[in-house]
């Protein structure tokens, strides 16, 4: 795909949406637009994540415990929505559908 | 088992990787000032040294010399970090990175200003002309400079346990950082240049680390951090280098002699060090936050202390052991915050 902006840029337009994602929901989207293929590539997008909340920018409004292993079992799944800061530094990025 | 529980496993476990990952910084860091103390007697620089000495006095040659060597440093950095982005798979990430100017780069290319011309070259001097164990410990003061400037600045929270590790951790480098003056001052020969190199380390670094924490927040710490680096070389091997070499310097000359296997055998060992520690250190920043990512990794003091000592038999004296111990107290102090105040390292 042409024009593909840093991943993190996107994981903060994915959370923008109605309601927030969850995190493999997230990263199964990613791999896909980026073309990223395999587990290390897979957990890489989900540490993306992680440092995004870390710094505030997500917060994770919802969490559930994999039981079926959607991402993996017995961890728990977060369902991440973008934050009022995460939102300035996104704008402040010229993510323009945010 | 409670979801509650559940989460804060996980909180927890995430805090640990940032404290561990600051912790490797903190030995990588430590050993690269073995190759950074011992390449000063290598040829060509020991050689440059003396002929820039005999034209233009002891200082500009120390800080001529120290130019080129933070040059060949930075060089050997990116070389370890091009290899470490290939294994990752991440160069398709650094080139989009690389063209968001004005949210992300722009912020990594300050970064290596202060990065590199203030803290890596006043490292190299204070290592010419004080030592190694010195330059180490001068630099222990950064995490004051960066703390504060990521708390006045965005906002990061430093709770009032990590302003207590820092604490010790200052009076430990203020103990070993005078126990080297006041027996300087007893034998009437202070070494200036290498005492403002090392607050020139002290500050740099502590800017670099806030700096660094703006553009991170929405980019990958190894693609951000060979960035910096790239940014760097460009400042010495664009910049610098060919305006010392206009001014006369035979900087050139030296370049070329580097390529000898002893010298070049010490100076990748010095790019492997370093640049793992940055990798390590700018992994720590977005999980345990720039305050706390410089307080651990502080105890490269210590380490450095320990390996300049095992490498060169230099015996430290009883302030820099006291030093040491003030570090390790400050370091554990912070290590063994309680995480629940971290659930968020900034304010909203």
């Amino acid at each position: 795909m042409a024009n593909l902006r840093p991943i993190k840029f996107r994981i903060l337009e994915l959370c923008n949406e109605d309601g927030g994602k969850w995190n493999y929901e997230i990263v199964t989207q990613i791999q896909k637009e980026y073309d990223q293929k395999g587990n290390f590539q897979r957990d890489s997008i989900n540490f993306d994540i992680i440092e995004l909340a870390s710094n505030g920018l997500l917060k994770d409004i919802e969490v559930k415990v994999d039981e079926k292993g959607i991402y993996k079992k017995g961890f728990l799944l977060h369902k991440y929505s973008i934050t009022p800061v995460g939102q300035a530094r996104a704008v402040n990025a010229c993510l323009l559908n945010i | 088992m409670d979801l509650q529980v559940l989460k804060t496993l996980e909180h927890k476990r995430r805090v640990k990787i940032g404290f561990m990952w600051a912790f490797l910084c903190a030995i990588l860091w430590g050993l690269w000032y073995i190759p950074g103390t011992a390449v000063w007697v290598l040829n060509p620089f020991d050689a440059m040294y003396g002929e820039i000495a005999a034209t233009n006095g002891d200082g500009v040659s120390l800080i001529v010399t120290a130019v080129l060597i933070t040059a060949f440093n930075a060089l050997t950095v990116i070389l370890a970090l091009i290899v470490w982005n290939g294994v990752l798979g991440k160069f398709g990430e650094m080139k989009r990175t690389i063209k968001e100017f004005h949210p992300c780069s722009k912020w990594f290319f300050l970064a290596a200003v202060f990065g590199g011309p203030m803290a890596i070259l006043g490292s190299f001097m204070a290592m010419g002309f004080v030592g190694g164990a010195f330059a180490a410990v001068a630099a222990l003061m950064y995490p004051v400079v960066g703390s504060i400037l990521a708390s006045k600045w965005y906002g990061e929270k430093i709770t009032k346990r990590a302003y207590t590790g820092i604490a010790f951790i200052i009076a430990g480098g203020f103990t070993i950082f005078g126990g080297g003056v006041l027996t300087e001052l007893g034998s009437g020969n202070i070494s200036w240049m290498g005492y403002l190199g090392g607050l020139m380390a002290a500050a740099g670094w502590g800017i670099e680390g806030a700096i660094a924490g703006k553009g991170l927040d929405i980019s990958e710490p190894d693609v951000s951090l060979t960035i910096r680096f790239i940014a760097e070389n460009i400042i010495w091997w664009i910049i610098i280098i060919p305006l010392l070499a206009i001014f006369g310097f035979p900087m050139f000359k030296y370049a070329l002699l580097a390529f000898e296997p002893l010298t070049l055998l010490t100076l990748i060992f010095a790019g492997i060090t370093f640049g793992f520690c940055y990798v390590a250190w700018y992994k720590s920043f977005p999980l345990i936050g720039v305050g706390r990512g410089q307080g651990i990794g502080n105890l490269y003091g210590l380490f450095a202390v320990i390996f300049i000592f095992l490498f060169f038999g230099d015996v430290p004296s009883w302030t820099i052991l006291v030093g040491g111990a003030l570090c390790l107290a400050g370091s554990s102090i912070m290590f063994l915050e309680d995480t629940g105040e971290l659930e968020s390292l900034r304010g909203d």
